[in-house]
């Protein structure tokens, strides 16, 4: 049996062909399409609600913004958002006129997960299935990291007379080895639309695999993020200096700094109030609250050791570091550059003169850039240039990690459905 | 067996000189700790980034209590960075590591005083394991490996080291144009016929020996007699592994070829950065540390010593070292701390096993992206 098959109960053994399990997917789809899509939003925010009352899944890392993220204020505005701002384009043709319009769902989604995130895989099968779509779903790990947990609870949700567990009959979660060619090009082939998240030579693999023409490919990662500090937010307000730094600090913490929108380099203009040294120690400041990390595997272990003698060693550079073993890193320079992100919990801090100079290291590969200005203006000026250098969100520090429409430039739900018209 | 009155060169002389597994581990711990408080403060003094290490990193020597209290160096940090604490003009020769897996070599400047310990000291631990005699040679590698001059290789240093106990050496390789290896089956054969009947000693890189001469005899369907044959082998167990070829397969294929006993087939642990502190496997498969060295295993996250019976990340510990700070350092490697001072064969001390090269995990997520230069525009 080389597929588990991840399901509300646990995880099962399931063969070694992915073909039945993509037959059965077949199944729901004409019930999908009957569903109104606020049934489904409403279905959606019982199970936001149970999420965080539920002991299963409380404290799964990520689970208080997944259940803001389901409530149903924000599918609905993401529904407008993707869909031309009216989601009954889902239910069927709309007026457009003398003509018509709907929505139709793409078919069967194929989605590769990267392992770095529990709720991630919420991020694609959701909006998936609002757009009454079936999906096939290969977790990075066999130990599903809480994805099981999720899928028990959705399981047990429901809203009138649509249930949860109905709804996941249009979603199967397996696992199986990442090199097994024969089940990667099932999959592949079985697809309508296939999305990928991932590092570099995950996305290099599966988008080679062979794939039905009509197939488009949806591709999240890899990417960097950054922070940026200005002068006058160092030199203006103390007290809100601290809350971004705080903020920044959380977006290092979340997911281990292993999420394409967390920070790994934070530049800092130079001002007249604080040294590269002293924001060092309030970030210090700021790390030394948190608590414990779960673990650490012996691999970032030794990134982390190393960068911390490199950065100890070099006279132009120095390092603040926890003392507790390899818990938090602060290193410091002036070398104006992206550093290579170490993760858990290790942040450079380069100083520059002036923002201007970060703009020619931006390009589509960095995602979101935490800003942390004095004033709107020049937090709007930076935002122009960096977005046209190809970054794809600027947003406040604390928010880097939350999951929003557009990411990564795109609106997914839009590109879940196929426009169909009607001219009668 | 150490006198804290005496000056750190008498000391570390006297852990060369003496028996180098008699040694109880707490005394052994008090022994090089003192040593350690002195010799990396003098290290310190002579090394600017080593001094920088120790002041942002680490407590001051003064406050070390235990070898866990020393701050460890990356051992990539030899790499990054040419780490001397004497000036030009006092190198004799500076050590290189074979960067077999294409990146930059480790640097490592030796002086006169730390080439004779180094010298000294390996003769000391083989001494042990080998018995005081000379015997013939065969070095399974290449005369060019071991050529001295300005620089040497790991492997080269291995080489030399291990001819102390030589009454007559024989290159059994010979290195083509394109600078690969291969067997020199004449002189292998000549070497094995003339010596078959005596104690003879073999040395090779673990990957070379298997690939080069296992493998390659198994095919030829040569097996020797050579029941006195001591093999000495060490590194390249990251190749060998992905080939899933195990320590325990690698023993019996190569002792039968050889026609010996698999006790008399030896793996050692032991790096560049710290040539002449070599770590022997015992009769009873474990690696133990000689006097004037230690081994941790230090916890992943916490970098807190691990307790017996655990694994961890390998901490190895020298007071050799006179010319750069290669006193303390964390290796990339992964090993077991098997026990202390009860090992069956009688050694004294901390005594580990080698697990397996650190390595990336298969997933670091999507933001796991690379440096500026390599990847990023």
């Amino acid at each position: 049996m080389s597929i588990l098959r991840i399901t509300p109960q646990g995880v099962e053994p399931a063969g070694d062909s992915l073909l039945p399990i993509v037959e059965k997917l077949n199944s729901p789809r004409d019930w999908m399409a009957k569903i109104p899509v606020d049934n489904l939003v409403a279905l959606l925010a019982d199970f936001a609600a149970r999420l965080i009352r539920d002991q299963r899944t409380r404290s799964l890392e990520g689970c208080m913004f997944l259940s803001a993220w389901l409530g149903s204020n924000n599918l609905r505005q993401l529904l407008e958002l993707n869909l031309n701002g009216n989601p009954a384009y889902l239910d069927g043709f709309v007026s457009q006129g003398r003509n018509y319009l709907a929505a139709k769902p793409q078919g069967l989604v194929a989605m590769w997960m990267a392992g770095n995130v529990a709720t991630l895989p919420m991020f694609s099968i959701i909006p998936a299935l609002l757009a009454k779509n079936v999906c096939l779903v290969k977790l990075a790990y066999a130990e599903p990291e809480g994805t099981d947990r999720l899928l028990a609870v959705l399981a047990e949700s429901q809203a009138g007379d649509i249930r949860g567990a109905d709804l996941l009959e249009a979603a199967a979660v397996v696992w199986f080895d990442y090199r097994d060619r024969q089940l990667n090009e099932q999959m592949s082939l079985a697809a309508d639309v296939k999305i990928i998240w991932g590092g570099a030579e995950a996305i290099k693999a599966i988008t080679a695999l062979p794939r039905m023409e009509h197939c488009s490919e949806i591709v999240f990662g890899p990417k960097y993020s950054i922070g940026l500090i200005d002068r006058n937010k160092i030199q203006s307000d103390v007290e809100k200096l601290d809350e971004a730094v705080a903020g920044f600090v959380r977006d290092i913490a979340v997911f281990d700094q292993r999420a394409c929108s967390a920070p790994q380099t934070i530049f800092i203009e130079r001002n007249s109030r604080l040294s590269l040294e002293e924001m060092g120690e309030l970030f210090a400041k700021h790390f030394a609250k948190l608590p414990p990390k779960p673990g650490l595997d012996p691999y970032t272990t030794m990134q982390i050791v190393n960068v911390r003698a490199a950065w100890a060693m070099d006279e132009a550079k120095d390092v603040i570091a926890s003392t507790d073993g390899a818990n938090w890193t602060v290193c410091l320079d002036r070398d104006v550059s992206l550093k290579q992100a170490v993760q858990s919990r290790t942040i450079f801090l380069t100083e520059v003169d002036s923002w201007q100079q970060i703009i020619p290291l931006l390009s589509p590969k960095v995602q979101t850039a935490g800003l942390a200005f004095g004033n709107r203006e020049d937090a709007m000026k930076f935002a122009e240039a960096a977005t046209q250098a190809g970054v794809a969100r600027c947003v406040r520090p604390g928010l880097m990690n939350n999951h929003e429409s557009p990411w990564d430039g795109k609106l997914l739900i839009n590109q879940l459905v196929r426009w169909v018209t009607l001219k009668p | 067996m150490s006198d804290l009155s005496q000056s750190i060169e008498q000391r570390v002389d006297a852990l060369i000189r003496g028996p180098q597994y008699a040694m109880r581990q707490a005394e052994k711990d008090v022994v090089l700790t003192s040593i350690l408080r002195e010799l990396c403060a003098d290290i310190a003094q002579h090394c600017p980034p080593y001094d920088r290490f120790l002041r942002r990193l680490g407590r001051s020597p003064a406050d070390w209590q235990t070898t866990s209290d020393v701050p460890p160096l990356p051992v990539s940090m030899f790499k990054q960075f040419l780490l001397a604490a004497v000036p030009p003009e006092k190198v004799v020769r500076q050590l290189h590591s074979s960067a077999t897996t294409g990146q930059q070599p480790s640097r490592i400047v030796i002086d006169k005083t730390t080439a004779f310990r180094q010298a000294r000291a390996l003769v000391s631990i083989l001494k042990e394991h080998l018995g005081g005699h000379r015997r013939p040679y065969l070095v399974l590698d290449a005369q060019e490996s071991a050529t001295a001059g300005d620089t040497l290789t790991a492997r080269g240093a291995a080489i030399r080291g291990i001819g102390n106990f030589a009454s007559e050496t024989l290159y059994g390789m010979k290195k083509q144009a394109n600078g690969d290896l291969i067997s020199d089956w004449s002189c292998i054969e000549d070497f094995f016929q003339r010596h078959s009947q005596e104690p003879m000693l073999l040395f090779g890189f673990t990957y070379m020996v298997w690939t080069r001469f296992v493998e390659e005899a198994e095919r030829r369907a040569v097996k020797f007699k050579a029941s006195k044959a001591q093999l000495l082998h060490s590194g390249g167990w990251k190749k060998l592994a992905d080939q899933a070829v195990t320590k325990d397969e690698f023993t019996r294929r190569t002792s039968q070829v050889l026609g010996c006993d698999p006790q008399g087939v030896l793996d050692f642990y032991g790096m560049v950065e710290q040539v002449g502190t070599v770590f022997v496997d015992c009769q009873a498969g474990n690696k133990h540390a000689p006097a004037f060295a230690d081994v941790l295993i230090r916890r992943p996250y916490t970098l807190q010593p691990v307790s017996i019976g655990q694994s961890g990340i390998i901490e190895v510990v020298s007071v050799l070292p006179t010319s750069y700070p290669g006193q303390a350092i964390i290796t990339e490697d992964q090993g077991q701390l098997i026990g202390v001072d009860d090992c069956p064969c009688g050694r004294l001390g901390n005594y580990f096993r080698f697990t397996k090269r650190i390595e990336q995990a298969e997933a670091r997520g999507c933001g796991d992206t690379f440096a500026q230069a390599r990847e990023i525009r």
